[in-house]
């Protein structure tokens, strides 16, 4: 029988600093909350907002796939593998952090906001050889389709761990699909990004997050215009190698 | 709960650990040791007591296993804790629930 846990948008642990205004799912810096430790291999999900030039500087990181999707603005990526890149909203990066690097994240504009998904998974291997990627994510209003743009098959050249699948939808009110998880044993968490959505009969509003494992078919349906849904399926049990 | 801590950090990279360092002595109350080898950190074990381990960058899982035996070996009072992110935001929190957990 599927099993699920609803973390409701207004239960997010929040953070708001002059350079950063952040919701989080699950417990992350100063949020801690011993019950939100992350679902399965889906550690981080932040909710994040930079004001106009403000951002994350130099920092390292290790053996983390950390994935950011921009929803508003655009974010100036520097690392130590010497990568540079602008991620815009329709774009996705993905940092796999393997071995280690240090890298800044700032707002590209000077004057307006950048809001942008901050997503970690725990990686299939340790200590692999870091790399980084930039990808399109082309979903668009009205398209009424999950357009899959993380899976083993490597779409968009997008490379994270082989064994998870990320999709995203724009949806018109009453469209309705099924969601086949790909792999037994994985949890999917859905995150409505905006609208209102019911998954598997309940009802999420935006930036709330439903896990569920046990369960081989997820049933969605959209209950506003233009409402966007992000779906993460993740392996639920955690050991990396 | 959390106050009075010594931890051992042990990774090999060593600017990564320093930033891991720094993190873990900036915590009231923590006190943040670092071992940038394998060797450093089992000698570090066996030299004083550790509330926790921390294992970070580049220790990989059969290092991991080597410290959980010298551990076992020797009764050491000492969780292990996987420390993923590399001083991130994770840091404290894997602290934390790693120290709930115990009790």
């Amino acid at each position: 029988m599927a099993q699920y846990i609803l973390h409701k948008a207004d239960t997010r642990g929040h953070d708001h600093h002059d350079w950063l205004d952040s919701r989080k799912t699950f417990s992350f810096g100063d949020y801690y909350n011993p019950r939100r430790m992350g679902f399965g291999a889906l550690r981080v999900l932040n909710d994040d907002t930079l004001p106009g030039g403000k951002g994350f500087g130099l920092h390292p990181h290790d053996n983390m796939e950390i994935i950011s999707i921009p929803l508003k603005g655009s974010l100036r990526h520097e690392d130590s593998a010497g990568n540079k890149a602008i991620a815009a909203a329709g774009t996705i990066q993905v940092m796999h952090a393997g071995s280690g690097l240090f890298h800044s994240e700032y707002n590209n504009s000077s004057d307006e906001i950048a809001e942008f998904l901050q997503i970690w998974l725990y990686p299939e291997d340790l200590n692999t050889p870091p790399l980084y990627t930039l990808g399109e994510l082309p979903h668009h209003e009205g398209s009424n389709q999950l357009y899959t743009f993380i899976g083993p098959d490597n779409p968009n050249g997008i490379s994270v761990r082989k064994d998870v699948w990320f999709g995203i939808g724009y949806f018109d009110y009453g469209v309705s699909f099924a969601y086949p998880v790909h792999q037994p044993g994985n949890g999917v968490y859905a995150f409505v990004i905006d609208g209102r959505f019911s998954v598997d009969g309940k009802e999420l509003s935006a930036r709330d997050g439903l896990g569920i494992w046990e369960s081989d078919s997820i049933e969605v349906k959209a209950l506003s215009d233009s409402a966007r849904l992000l779906i993460m399926e993740v392996p639920m049990i955690i050991n990396p190698q | 709960m959390d106050n009075h801590l010594k931890l051992l950090a042990v990774g090999y990279d060593p600017a990564i650990m320093q930033v891991v360092g720094r993190l873990l002595n900036s915590h009231t109350g923590w006190n943040g040791v670092v071992a940038l080898t394998r060797e450093e950190g089992l000698e570090k074990l066996q030299r004083e007591n550790y509330d926790a381990l921390l294992l970070c960058v580049g220790v990989s899982a059969d290092d991991e296993k080597t410290f959980h035996r010298a551990i076992n070996y020797h009764h050491l009072p000492t969780i292990i804790i996987r420390h993923y992110g590399g001083g991130s935001g994770l840091l404290e929190n894997e602290v934390r629930a790693a120290l709930d957990h115990q009790q």
